[in-house]
């Protein structure tokens, strides 16, 4: 019995390296100026910020990942985007499964409040995030972002809720 | 034993000052943590 219980104790304490430098990496992340990979980072700060018009989006089709700040959180994290019509667009999978969903917490927040800005190619800009459900739009959507990810995104699986979809409009 | 937890001491502490300061420490965390995470949440 008492093997057991040391080599509880010994897997949990060898377990706390990987957990503490997780957990360090994660909130030094927080005071950064923008995310680095899957943690989040402090509001975006650097770069100008864009104003009138927006601009032909098609160009964001040459771009592997945006940087995205709510506003509330002020929090920011790396994501994928796509354009569709001159309209941009950004989702998260996972949705329809627990871990996904405890990962993935912006598209609730953005689902509450969905004020951001997001960052291209160092500029800001200010942006809405309307959630997208349903609509033949998704078909020709999702056509867009499996010809430039590697992706299975199907208007089903955004119907169904495991893909969160989100039009990124202006700011009104 | 004593001498085990101190060690685990001495690793945490290492390690989280390490990720703190070591250029690239952070990232190499990160990248690790993130394949993990995506095959657990498929």
């Amino acid at each position: 019995m008492k093997i057991i219980k040391r080599t509880i104790i010994v897997v949990f304490c060898l377990l706390l390296i990987p957990v503490a430098a997780i957990a360090t990496a994660g909130a030094k992340q927080r005071f950064e100026d923008g995310p680095n990979r899957v943690f989040s980072g402090g509001p975006l700060v650097a770069g100008e910020l864009h104003s009138g018009p927006d601009p032909d989006w098609s160009f964001v089709s040459d771009i592997p990942t945006i940087e995205m700040q709510l506003l509330d959180p002020a929090q920011s994290r790396r994501i994928w985007i796509a354009e569709y019509e001159n309209k941009i667009y950004v989702w998260s999978g996972y949705m329809g499964n627990p871990i996904g969903r405890l990962w993935k917490q912006w598209p609730i927040q953005a689902e509450r409040d969905g004020r951001a800005v997001i960052r291209i190619n160092g500029i800001r800009y200010e942006r809405q995030l309307k959630r997208l459900r349903t609509g033949d739009v998704l078909d020709g959507l999702t056509a867009a972002i499996t010809a430039k990810y590697p992706s299975a995104t199907t208007r089903a699986a955004v119907e169904a809720g495991d893909v969160w979809v989100f039009e990124a409009a202006p700011r009104s | 034993m004593k001498n085990f937890y101190i060690f685990t001491a001495v690793a945490v502490v290492a390690t989280i000052l390490a990720v703190l300061f070591v250029p690239g420490v952070d990232d190499y965390v990160e990248r690790t943590f993130q394949v993990y995470l995506g095959r657990a949440a498929r």
